[in-house]
């Protein structure tokens, strides 16, 4: 979908859209370099964050998803293709400029105690949003701490404790504090319930979404358990290989999930659709695993292991359609109102 | 979402008269004490050498009050003397008492140990961590430089330059620290590309933090164990360069007392006074034994995963990680998953 | 395969430059040079110092020596030594024999006697027998090779009353007084490398004892014995092999003092003399060629990693 018309990467939600996102980027594109092999990471990736909503980007590992993460916050420069947030272009901010603007974007990690400095206490950690822009040192610095780990429910005990003596939980809620710490606009959650315990997973993300209804927060929410992003997100966009194939509505899109590969990935979860569990629908099992990003197959990015495939597939890249119901699926099954019988036949003909 | 979670974790959300406890001070003599039980119960061997280390500190620092004699005055009538109650080491070919010239060469040992030592950890570590952390084209030059200095053996590069500035002290200083600072850079180095990649230093630029701030409190202080554990060895090969330069007669000049210098005045009356040559070896031995022994300990205590560089200490050359990393790739493999 | 060995030795070529380039820096920027020295002894005169100067090139500025010097070293000239007059070529020629069998012979006794240690303690982990191998090896390393030689003459002296023989013969020539008189540098050259080969064969057949590669053979039924000879021992050669290639340089540099303790003619002893001696060209081509050896046994290791591990050839691997 690389250099698709950029009205259609407006998915739902058109008008408050249209009332400036907080974060737009356009046709992302990251390719990393090696001596001798390409590795394109990120293929032309647009996203809207409207302002205190959660957009989700479900898809396997090894799809570039938390390279997007990376590349929206700057933490990586992008090859090609434009971020701004609330606004002002990122790619062309100063440093000043940049990192005035960090305090208004955070990110909250997969590996909660990795994302500790284990050298490091608590209050320092989660404090150093706030000594790093002058906002507070000393007392005032420790008294913001405690208020901060109060609100994601740890205690003013654990001020002068190191990472390790926390659990897995424990350690990602002192992630969040000190993502809060400046009181940011925009969190980016990189796959940020994903090493916790399933009980767990639910409390951090029962207080991610506490924390936006109070605060107002936008977060950029990244996993591959499709649970956990139909619970946080209000739109999900589905990541393959480097490439947003479908877009939408986030509990329409799981309920009638229209690409190839979002069906797969759904029916692959027995809850998201037991009409097919039973037996009656045509259930797509998953099959074969992705390609490598280092060497992408031509066309449609999917159609190797795609059940619909066709001709044109293997030949041509799709471009993002918009479909009924508010949902944007990049698939040459949505080129033509005809043509997902002709897909149907051809793929039952081989 | 299946089940319906409340938010009842690990920690209470509500606890009554939060009153934050008073920070806990850096360095006090109960952290200290806490920290040298803990590494006692662990590295019992570790904690002999400590306690031998201990021992030749103060046997040094305190040589006026420890040793019976001047180490340089000549006993003229005294020459050769065995062992005896009047000379617990006996005497040498100038009848200068022996145990008195071992105790003031720990004092030479130490001196030259701890200046070098210090110097090129210092030295080694910030260029290491300064051009790991930028990388780059300043990186490429600087390890090819330090590549350079490490090609030529240890023993002729200390030769050449202990030679050519002439013997003493000092310049057995300088020759030993231009030998071993690339060591403590190659490893500051590692270890900083290490620590580098870790999420916290992302989630510090995150916020914006700045690279001299990255350094310090996330880089070094994750570094730190590493670095002291190779000075601990390091110190160990300090010790045998200067009794090697001393003995080759290009070290400190005599009427130093070196271990080194007794050794090669030693040598000539192997048969008539072995005394010569055994009490300073002992001395000399047990000195690099003890900190070989504690950078082991310290290895196993401050960091599991640096048992991968048993290798460095090894071969004595520290060619370093990459080196390692190659030799048993399975090794720093699982390490890195713990 | 080709680019890697290609590139590895593109790396050893500008290492190898920069150590030429280091050794003409501190060998011009310290006060004194050979002239001056032999100044002290005979008494030239002012004139008589400058035309040797002008002769051996020294008052030259130190680019256009090292320049001259590169170009001479590319065609197989490494000048001539300032006090013999020889060519430092055959110098070296001369006396690499005695180096050669030195540093093999030690080599060849640290690896066999290593690789023994390493294995029985591997093999008895955790018993007494293991520690107190482990600590033999730790207190090996600890004695310098040249204190090794001392208390071995010292011990021979006392109890033995012997004492090897002062000047060396070849092989050839007395194979008795040639081998009384190299055991003893050989052994004090060969115990550190005794030590590290023990610790690494411990560790790393610990390593693997422990992969799952090796549960699988012992799952499989077979004996603890084949396991530890076949299948473990075979895992940490590649490791032992490296250790040795980085021991070579510790025992080159062992040769330097063993060699003039045993007046044995060898490399370590040319570079020791032409040092105090301050015979450039001699001390030049030495540490270079020192250096040089070293450079090759890196990329030699390198290249064996790279048979055995394609991950190093493509570069993906490891920083």
């Amino acid at each position: 979908m690389s250099g698709s018309d950029v009205s259609v990467a407006s998915g739902p939600q058109l008008a408050d859209e249209r009332a400036a996102p907080l974060f737009e980027a356009r046709d992302l594109v990251k390719q990393f370099r090696s001596r001798r092999t390409v590795v394109q990471a990120v293929n032309g990736v647009s996203l809207k964050i409207p302002r205190g909503r959660t957009v989700g980007l479900v898809g396997e590992s090894g799809s570039g998803k938390s390279t997007v993460a990376r590349l929206a916050l700057r933490l990586l420069d992008p090859t090609s293709g434009e971020v701004s947030f609330d606004g002002v272009d990122l790619l062309r901010a100063s440093r000043a400029e940049m990192r005035a603007l960090r305090r208004r974007m955070q990110i909250v990690f997969q590996d909660p105690l990795g994302s500790l400095n284990p050298r490091m206490r608590v209050l320092n950690a989660v404090g150093e949003p706030l000594s790093v822009h002058g906002i507070a040192k000393g007392k005032d610095k420790a008294d913001r701490v405690v208020e901060l780990l109060e609100r994601v429910g740890l205690s003013s005990g654990d001020l002068y404790k190191f990472s390790h003596q926390f659990s897995g939980g424990q350690a990602q809620r002192i992630g969040i504090a000190r993502a809060l710490a400046t009181d940011p606009d925009l969190i980016v959650c990189d796959e940020a319930v994903s090493a916790l315990d399933v009980s767990v997973q639910a409390q951090v993300l029962n207080l991610l979404k506490e924390l936006q209804a109070e605060l107002g927060l936008s977060y950029l929410f990244i996993a591959h358990d499709l649970n956990v992003v139909r619970y946080m997100a209000d739109e999900v966009c589905v990541m393959y290989l480097g490439e947003i194939v479908e877009r939408g509505d986030g509990d329409e899109l799981f309920a009638d999930p229209r690409h190839p590969y979002t069906k797969m990935l759904v029916s692959a979860v027995p809850e998201f659709a037991p009409e097919l569990a039973d037996g009656r629908g045509r259930r797509s099992i998953p099959r074969g695993e992705p390609a490598s990003p280092s060497d992408p197959p031509p066309g449609c990015r999917f159609h190797p292991r795609c059940p619909q495939a066709m001709r044109r597939c293997r030949e041509e890249a799709p471009a993002m359609h918009r479909v009924p119901t508010g949902r944007a699926v990049a698939c040459h099954l949505f080129d033509a109102p005809a043509a997902p019988a002709d897909a149907e036949r051809e793929a039952s003909e081989r | 979402m299946t089940q319906k979670p409340t938010l009842t974790d690990e920690a209470p959300a509500v606890r009554s008269a939060p009153k934050p406890p008073r920070p806990p001070r850096r360095l006090g003599v109960r952290q200290v004490l806490t920290a040298l039980r803990t590494f006692v119960r662990s590295q019992p061997l570790g904690a002999a050498a400590l306690l031998l280390i201990c021992f030749f500190v103060f046997v040094a620092v305190f040589a006026p009050l420890v040793a019976p004699y001047d180490p340089v005055q000549q006993f003229r009538r005294d020459i050769l003397e065995p062992p005896s109650g009047t000379y617990l080491f006996g005497t040498d070919d100038l009848g200068r008492d022996v145990l008195s010239r071992t105790i003031y060469g720990a004092q030479t040992s130490l001196l030259i140990g701890v200046v070098t030592t210090g110097v090129s950890l210092v030295l080694g570590t910030a260029i290491g961590v300064v051009s790991g952390y930028f990388g780059r084209a300043l990186d490429v030059v600087v390890q090819r430089v330090m590549d350079s200095v490490q090609a030529i053996p240890g023993i002729v590069l200390l030769l050449f330059i202990a030679v050519i500035l002439g013997p003493s002290v000092r310049n057995t200083i300088i020759a030993l620290t231009v030998v071993i600072t690339p060591s403590f850079n190659r490893i500051a180095r590692a270890e900083t590309l290490r620590v580098r990649q870790e999420p916290y230093v992302e989630a510090a630029r995150a916020t914006g933090a700045h690279a001299p701030r990255i350094l310090a409190l996330h880089v070094l202080p994750n570094l730190l164990a590493s670095v002291l554990t190779l000075g601990s060895l390091i110190f160990a090969g300090v010790i045998i360069a200067e009794s090697a330069l001393s003995f080759l007669g290009i070290g400190a000049p005599p009427p130093t007392p070196s271990w080194g210098l007794m050794l090669s005045e030693g040598v000539r009356y192997v048969e008539r006074a072995p005394w010569l040559i055994i009490v300073p070896s002992i001395a000399l031995s047990i000195a690099v034994f003890s900190f070989n022994l504690l950078g082991d300990a310290l290895r196993d205590h401050l960091d599991p995963r640096l048992q991968r560089r048993a290798l460095d200490r090894v071969t004595g050359l520290w060619w370093g990680r990459r080196m390692l990393s190659r030799l048993a790739p399975s090794l720093s493999r699982a390490a890195d998953k713990n | 395969m080709i680019g890697y060995a290609l590139r590895r030795l593109g790396f050893g070529a500008v290492v190898m430059f920069l150590v030429t380039v280091f050794v003409f820096m501190i060998m011009r920027l310290v006060p004194g040079d050979a002239v001056s020295l032999q100044l002290q002894d005979t008494g030239v005169s002012k004139a008589e110092a400058d035309a040797m100067r002008a002769e051996f090139g020294l008052d030259d500025p130190v680019w256009v020596q090292l320049w001259t010097w590169l170009g001479d070293a590319v065609q197989g000239d490494l000048g001539t030594s300032f006090y013999s007059g020889e060519s430092v070529v055959d110098l070296f020629l001369a006396r690499i024999p005695v180096t050669v069998q030195l540093g093999l012979m030690a080599m060849m006794l640290g690896a066999v006697l290593g690789l023994v240690v390493g294995v029985v303690a591997a093999a008895t982990r955790g018993s007494m027998v293991d520690g107190a191998m482990r600590l033999f090896a730790v207190a090996f390393l600890s004695v310098p090779n040249f204190v090794v030689a001392l208390l071995v003459l010292t011990g021979l002296a006392i109890w033995f009353a012997w004492s090897p023989p002062i000047v060396y013969t070849g092989p050839a020539e007395d194979f008795t007084s040639w081998a009384q008189q190299i055991a003893i540098p050989v052994i004090a050259l060969g115990t550190g490398g005794m030590a590290s080969v023990a610790r690494l064969t411990r560790s790393s057949m610990l390593e693997s004892l422990g992969s799952d590669y090796i549960r699988t053979v012992r799952a499989k039924g077979v004996r603890e014995r084949v396991v530890i000879a076949k299948h473990a021992l075979r895992n940490s050669t590649i490791a032992v092999l490296t250790l040795l290639g980085l021991e070579l340089a510790t025992v080159l540099g062992g040769t330097v003092i063993i060699e003039r303790m045993f007046s044995l003619p060898g490399t370590g002893q040319l570079i020791y003399q032409a040092v105090l001696d301050r015979d450039y060209p001699v001390v030049v081509a030495c540490t270079i060629f020192y250096a040089g050896l070293f450079v090759i046994t890196i990329i030699l290791i390198d290249l064996l990693y790279a048979l055995v591990d394609p991950r190093i050839r493509s570069g993906k691997a490891l920083s």
